[in-house]
């Protein structure tokens, strides 16, 4: 997961790595995904969230589809 | 407090304290128990997808997410201390786990331009930058170290 300056650069890494071009991530996005996943993280009860919690934290900023899905089987049947 | 929890919490503490994540020797000697036992116990947290141990050496601990066991494009400076993450989600995550601000100097995944961000009064301040994912979810766990 990289950080880019701009959507321009973003292309051109995708071009440049024969990947296709996801949709951009927000820095407030980000720091929503970065809270969820770790706010709890040094704790006794800290633990990463379930697949289905998955699904409904980037459900929430807007995230949706198999791309976001651990569980989707298009990309589990695809390797 | 169950044991691997307990090894797992012991683990992160060090990293916060010492701004390096610990080997299980460290663990171990901290913990005040035989080394195996936190060599199995590292196993079982890493098996949960909890920790990532060195490619070839378990007793090296390679990712505690968000921390990075070795030095990356990420690092994080909060207080006084500077870490490292694996990526720039992780990169967020530091400042998010430590419940405190930071300052993170990354580079364009492209041009590799330094790029700087600001965790400041619990949120981002630098805005207009983007992160891209370039694996699906259902993918990340196949290679962790390129996602």
């Amino acid at each position: 997961m990289l950080l880019f300056r701009s959507e321009d650069t973003v292309i051109q890494w995708c071009k440049a790595n024969s990947t296709p071009v996801r949709p951009l991530i927000s820095m407030d996005q980000l720091w929503y995904l970065a809270v969820k996943w770790y706010e709890n993280r040094i704790t006794v009860d800290s633990r990463r969230p379930a697949p289905d919690e998955m699904v409904e934290i980037f459900s929430k900023i807007g995230l949706d589809g198999p791309f976001w899905d651990p569980k989707a089987d298009k990309w589990i049947s695809a390797t | 407090m169950e044991f691997d929890a307990e090894v797992k919490l012991k683990i992160y503490e060090m990293t916060a304290r010492n701004a390096s994540i610990p080997n299980a020797a460290e663990v171990a000697t901290e913990l005040g128990v035989p080394h195996k036992l936190i060599l199995d116990s590292i196993e079982r947290l890493s098996a949960k997808r909890l920790l990532v141990p060195e490619p070839g050496d378990s007793s090296r601990i390679r990712m505690a997410p968000p921390f990075s066991g070795i030095k990356t494009a990420f690092q994080v400076e909060v207080g006084d201390r500077s870490y490292y993450a694996n990526c720039v989600w992780d990169a967020f995550g530091i400042p998010a786990a430590l419940q405190m601000d930071g300052i993170i100097y990354a580079v364009d995944g492209f041009t590799e331009e330094p790029l700087q961000l600001e965790i400041s009064g619990g949120r981002p301040r630098t805005l207009e930058y983007v992160a891209h994912f370039a694996v699906p979810a259902a993918l990340w766990w196949d290679d962790i170290v390129y996602t």
